[in-house]
């Protein structure tokens, strides 16, 4: 059953107990939750841990607006996590993660099964950030640059050979295919199982063993290629060891 | 140690210094970014459903005819056509790859925009502009000062973000602060209207020219003080800052003046409230009435102090105790101004409550009627707009835009109504 349809098929609706729900009850009529214009609720009602995902699934494609607020505070911190990760830039990730809830609120209407909400978000914020990542490949193919930025703040931190080893690290990640950086990024940092990055990017298990091969072996390649680098995580290998 | 098992170790050490290099989000960050979010769904909610549909196919075409000429210059670079741009000059420094404002020379920056607008930074401030489009510009401030001058055009919407506060402009002239090791943050207007959004201000705050805004997360502490007036007046401080919080996504109505005459006539416990409204402990004004009992709270509480429970109330989404507090105060002083303004609070009030959003059309034509020129008529008219396109239609709601529009050109649904007005 699409989520969509239960909306269609107007069903008991799906609400918490409590005096604090903010139902619209005149949706209006698409799968996007539609705030009113002013003002922002900035006052977070409290968490609403009796909502199941199915339900808040439910409430998302009735358009019910606290579900706006309760699927950003249930999913936002992975998102934002994951996209940090893949891109390097806090701020970047904060910018990608309203983007992912803007998909996720436009799709929520094809969610088959509702109990499988997080995976769906996360499946959106794995084709966001492909999607960004051949952004940028593109835009710096056609503009002749790499990526030139400040590192963020939230990089820059007390231990310099960690914040070295960072940078080196994007500026290798940034020489793979969007395809081979999201396989490696899941695996290594993310630490999913190849079924699990298989079932959440939409291709075959094949397909990811063979992506991650091939960006693992380049990223090894390369950080033997340079000897700095190189240098850097031996020395960081032998304080381990002492 | 063999050289398959020396990369690998070698990967596995990167691995974890990336694994550890991200923390999880502050609860302040979670807000900014649903402030963000929210801000994105209205933009994207007020445009026509046909611009929506028809966007990617615009987007296409655009992409399409871009490219052709993008390519080109790549192969014949001599042809290269300048891109258009949003900012037109920076001065002191320059604009990297994502937005990142690099200061070159220590002596601050400044950008100017083609449509007139400045933006100056202070030396050693930090900041980013997230996005630079025909619908405005956002600019993060990670810390230092930075003063803007906005050319007024209702279909832009320029913002700051400073930590987890949202600083919404639309033609304007000031000045935001941000520190981050004090976590302080400092709004100065001198001619237009901001709303400052985020912890301890509540919903939406909206300043009024000649007003400082500070506040402070560490000490959980709101003061605003007016040009002229003495700021070191804690009462005045309070009162203005009880009465901001007291309006979110209203105008401040108390002048310092005012504030500093009514001040020393309230009672203790109304100051305590009054302050404790300001510095966002919320939870203290509903924890004493609580203990005190509701009902005889309703019943005892002076018209200052129903004002301020009801606002407590409200920005803990407790839509019946609010309710309850704006009702005893109709009631019970009936012939205040309170008891007016507590028309309109209701209509928010309802607002918040299931299937309440055709009584809060009702209060709000109950307000209009009785107060067309009130301290609220604008965000009545504009509420009244909104929820009547909600549950009526566009086409209802058009005749009101065109109304609000006549009455109201800069308020702050002149956007939403020329939305209306365009889709006709």
């Amino acid at each position: 059953m699409l989520v969509g349809a239960a909306r269609d098929a107007k069903p008991e609706p799906v609400l918490p107990s409590g005096r604090d729900c903010t139902v619209d009850p005149h949706p209006w009529g698409r799968s996007m939750p539609q705030p009113s214009r002013a003002p922002l609720a900035l006052v977070v009602a409290p968490p609403r841990r009796g909502v199941t995902d199915a339900e808040l699934a439910l409430a998302l494609a009735a358009g019910d607006d606290w579900a706006i607020a309760e699927a950003w505070q249930r999913f936002a911190p992975l998102v934002l996590s994951t996209a940090e990760r893949t891109l390097g830039s806090k701020s970047d990730a904060e910018d990608l993660a309203q983007e992912v809830f803007l998909r996720l609120f436009r799709k929520i209407g094809t969610l088959r099964d509702p109990a499988s909400l997080r995976s769906f978000v996360y499946s959106v914020a794995v084709r966001t950030l492909k999607s960004e990542l051949r952004y940028r490949r593109l835009k710096a193919w056609l503009t002749f640059r790499g990526p030139e930025s400040l590192p963020d703040s939230s990089h820059t931190s007390p231990n310099l050979e960690a914040r070295d080893l960072l940078q080196r690290l994007y500026a290798l990640l940034d020489r793979l295919s969007p395809r081979d950086r999201l396989v490696f990024t899941l695996r290594r940092a993310e630490s999913m199982t190849v079924e699990e990055i298989a079932a959440t990017m939409g291709i075959s298990v094949s397909t990811v063993k063979r992506s991650l091969s091939h960006g693992t072996a380049r990223v090894s390649h390369w950080i033997a290629g340079e000897p700095a680098l190189a240098e850097l995580l031996d020395r960081g290998l032998e304080r381990k060891r002492e | 140690m063999r050289a398959p098992e020396r990369a690998e170790a070698r990967l596995a050490h990167l691995t974890e210094v990336w694994r550890d290099s991200v923390k999880p989000p502050h609860p302040a960050e979670l807000e900014r970014g649903l402030v963000g979010l929210r801000l994105r769904l209205s933009a994207d909610a007020a445009r026509p459903w046909f611009v929506r549909r028809m966007m990617p196919l615009a987007v296409a075409v655009v992409v399409a005819l871009t490219l052709a000429p993008l390519l080109g210059s790549r192969f014949f670079p001599g042809s290269r056509r300048a891109a258009p741009v949003v900012v037109a000059h920076v001065v002191g420094g320059k604009i990297l790859e994502a937005g990142y404002l690099a200061e070159v020379g220590g002596k601050g920056m400044e950008l100017s925009f083609n449509e007139g607008s400045r933006f100056s930074l202070t030396p050693g401030t930090r900041g980013r502009l997230r996005t630079v489009s025909a619908e405005g510009v956002r600019l993060a401030l990670d810390r230092g000062a930075a003063s803007l001058r906005i050319t007024p055009n209702h279909e832009r919407h320029w913002s700051v973000e400073a930590g987890p506060f949202v600083v919404s402009v639309t033609g304007t002239d000031f000045t935001v602060k941000w520190d981050p090791a004090s976590e302080e943050l400092a709004v100065k207007l001198r001619q237009g209207r901001v709303a400052v959004s985020g912890p301890i201000v509540g919903d939406e705050l909206v300043l009024r020219p000649g007003q400082n805004l500070t506040v402070n997360l560490t000490k959980r502490e709101t003061v605003i003080s007016e040009d002229g007036a003495d700021p070191a007046s804690a009462a005045s401080a309070a009162e203005a800052a009880a009465s901001a919080a007291a309006a979110p996504a209203m105008r401040v109505a108390t002048s310092a003046a005012a504030s500093a005459a009514s001040a020393p006539s309230a009672a203790p416990g109304v100051r305590r409230w009054r302050e404790a409204l300001a510095s966002g402990q919320w939870d203290r004004i509903l924890a004493d009435v609580e203990r005190d009992g509701v009902e005889a709270s309703l019943r005892t509480l002076s018209s200052d102090e129903l004002f301020a429970l009801a606002d407590a109330a409200r920005y803990r989404r407790r839509a019946d105790l609010a309710r309850s507090a704006l009702l005893a105060q109709r009631e019970r002083f009936p012939n205040s101004s309170r008891a007016l303004d507590a028309v309109f609070l209701l209509g928010r009030v309802e607002e918040l409550r299931a299937d309440g959003k055709p009584r809060a059309l009702q209060r709000y034509d109950e307000y209009l009627a009785r107060a067309p020129n009130g301290t609220y008529a604008a965000e009545a008219l504009g509420r009244r707009m909104i929820l009547v396109k909600e549950l009526e239609g566009p086409e209802s709601a058009r005749r009101i835009a065109v109304e609000y529009l006549r009455r109201f050109p800069h308020g702050s649904y002149a956007e939403a109504a020329h939305t209306l007005e365009r889709a006709r």
